[in-house]
């Protein structure tokens, strides 16, 4: 493990090893290892159920794992003297009392770190609740629910953000308000770390991805190799002289497949070298593109295995 | 190559270092807490009004004998124990279960309402939060019952000036154990309250088994068949304390000292096991 002079580590802030997690005989957590970085956005991509917000209770101590470690920048969450400034986390399930105002509910949490109401009256700014702080936090919507556990989450100015499908319950400018938020909060060399499981909601906000599925890891990777990586550019040509054309690019490495005549998909190489072959053998073409798998095609094929595999478990137990 | 090398490498970030986890702040934490909740308010209202509402109407019509002494009344009268005035605290029974009630809420709210997922992720090592919860509820019932009891005391007092139940001070004899008991009695159910909710962390299973298996079972243990079970009856969590508000402690199972043993007893078990069960449970 990298460090440096003052002791924080610049590699690795969250490292999970070997997690497992089991509750009764449902493993929600299936021996996952991955490591989160500081100074960049990491997505945490799964479908429902996978184990996303079980992993993340665990790594800020409210469930302990059944097998495996969690730890932030190299000690266990609970080890710390003031776990509020090494973690700030938005949970996905309600984490406040109806009852209490939104200000109450943080004034609370801040006094047990003695952080001065001044931080509490800063952190209701930046989410934009002044106007209703003083208010019973069980009158506030979806949208204001979330915006005071993000306040909750940004209390102690911590080193980590963990942060659980946070664009739940937010109208349009809210979501483009936390993404602009996360992306500045790591640009000032903060570890962050949100949940979704649709990946257009990550696609715009991280640059790192961990996929899950059914509690295990399937990826962990940029969101550029990510998509890349699944190698499924695909050449799509339309040509009268189609035929003539997909004999020319016959090679190694190459599949050709026409889907309705005059038309081909070409996998394995790429649109200039079809142009290039058109053109020196005098052939006609109508069309000619490049088509990128989406990131949400990618997620998609990438987890089908786990969601089948569910479904027919489920199945077979109905 | 090295300003590359630059731009890429993420800027280091360190957290504040004034903010600091600590005991006087997870007391003040509660404090903010359970003053900050309605329902706080309404049931320590509500207790009051019973405790010493009962109190001060009973006094007004306390020149009637009560019952045992109304026997004989054709007898010459029996010279009447000064102490019997103190009766009139019978009213603080009931409030006594309002306190419990409130103790177990102030820890099963939390579960209810997930808040205590942010009071642990604050807090992960979890036992402070229980003993913080502990000391600030116990002090609360300690001054509020302090001077609750105190002020109904000097108010019945005044109430029954003219009649033969007045005229007691609090250094008479028996004057200030009972008044203290009252409160102690108070303050013990309380947080007997607060550890079954910390253990059960659900309000109905809470409340009910405070009510059914604390009040309610000890009453029914001397009624069965089997005199083992009568003989045990005393020693339930929820009698121990009854020796020390007692106008005559001698015909009494426990003495007052053995009456703070079985308190500090049942406490220790309880709360220990609230915070090995807080320990071990995920949140
Ligand atoms: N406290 C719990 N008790 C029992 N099962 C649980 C519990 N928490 C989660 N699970 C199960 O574990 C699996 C993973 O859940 P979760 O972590 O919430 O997934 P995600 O956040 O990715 O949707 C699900 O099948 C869920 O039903
Ligand atoms: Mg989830």
């Amino acid at each position: 493990m990298d460090r440096i002079a003052c002791g924080r580590s610049v590699v690795d802030m969250i490292e999970i090893e070997h997690l497992t997690k089991r509750y009764g005989r449902k493993t929600a957590v299936d021996d996952l290892t991955f490591t989160v970085k500081p100074g960049v956005v990491t997505g945490f991509l799964g479908p429902n159920g996978a184990g996303k917000s079980t992993t993340m209770r665990t790594i800020v101590g409210l469930d302990a794992p059944t097998a495996g470690t969690v730890r932030v920048n190299g000690k266990r969450y609970a080890q710390f003297r003031s776990p509020m400034t090494e973690v700030g986390a938005l949970l996905e399930a309600k984490s406040v009392h109806a009852g209490r105002s939104a200000y109450k509910h943080l004034l609370a949490l801040a006094h047990t770190h003695s952080v001065p109401k001044r931080r509490v009256r800063e952190v209701i700014d930046t989410v934009g609740l002044s106007d209703v702080a003083g208010k019973r936090v069980g009158g506030f919507s979806l949208g204001m629910g979330q915006r005071l556990g993000i306040a909750v989450a940004l209390l102690g100015d911590p080193a980590v953000l963990i942060l659980d499908e946070p664009v739940n319950g937010l109208d349009p400018d809210g979501v483009r308000w936390i993404r602009e938020l996360l992306k500045s909060l790591a640009a000032e060399g903060r570890t962050v770390f949100l949940s979704s499981h649709l990946m257009s909601e990550l696609s715009q906000t991280a640059d790192h991805l961990v996929v899950i599925g059914q509690g295990k890891l399937l990826a962990d990777t940029t969101v550029d190799e990510f998509v890349n990586g699944r190698g499924d550019g695909k050449v799509r040509v339309v040509s009268p002289d189609a035929a003539a054309l997909a004999e020319r690019l016959q090679g190694p490495g190459i599949t050709i497949a026409s889907p309705k005549s005059g038309v081909l998909e070409i996998q394995g190489t790429e649109a200039a070298v079809v142009g290039t072959t058109a053109a020196a053998h005098g052939l006609v073409l109508h069309e000619l593109s490049t088509q990128r798998a989406s990131l949400e095609d990618v997620f998609m094929e990438i987890t089908a295995d786990a969601v089948e595999y569910q479904q027919t478990k489920e199945g077979v137990a109905a | 190559m090295s300003a590359t090398m630059l731009a890429e490498s993420p800027a280091t970030y360190s957290p504040p270092a004034q903010f600091r986890l600590s005991g006087s702040g997870l007391l003040r934490s509660e404090w903010t807490k359970f003053w900050s909740l309605r329902s706080s308010w309404i049931v320590m209202i509500c207790a009051a009004l019973f405790g010493a509402g009962i109190a001060v109407a009973v006094a007004f019509d306390f020149t009637i004998p009560p019952p045992e002494a109304s026997e004989g009344a054709n007898a010459p009268a029996a010279p009447v124990d000064p102490l019997t005035a103190l009766n009139v605290f019978f009213g603080f029974q009931l409030a006594s279960v309002f306190i419990a009630v409130l103790g177990a809420l102030f820890i099963t709210g939390e579960y209810s309402t997930g808040s205590i997922r942010s009071t642990m992720s604050a807090a992960p090592r979890r036992t402070g939060v229980l003993w913080a919860k502990t000391a600030v509820f116990g002090s609360i019932v300690l001054a509020v019952y302090s001077v609750l009891i105190l002020a109904t005391f000097y108010a019945t007092q005044a109430i029954l000036s003219d009649t033969e139940y007045g005229g007691l001070a609090l250094s008479d004899p028996g004057v200030f154990r009972i008044l203290s008991g009252q409160v102690v009695m108070m303050v013990y159910l309380g947080l007997l309250g607060l550890a079954v909710g910390a253990i059960l962390r659900n309000s109905a299973g809470s409340i009910s088994f405070y009510v059914g298996a604390i009040l309610v079972l000890p009453m029914l243990m001397v009624e069965l068949p089997w005199e083992w079970v009568g003989d045990i009856a005393p020693y339930t969590p929820g009698n121990v304390p009854n020796t020390l508000a007692m106008l005559d402690t001698t015909g009494a199972t426990l003495s007052v000292g053995e009456s703070w043993a079985w308190m500090g007893a049942w406490l220790v078990v309880s709360f220990g096991l609230a915070a090995v069960l807080l320990k071990r449970r995920d949140v």
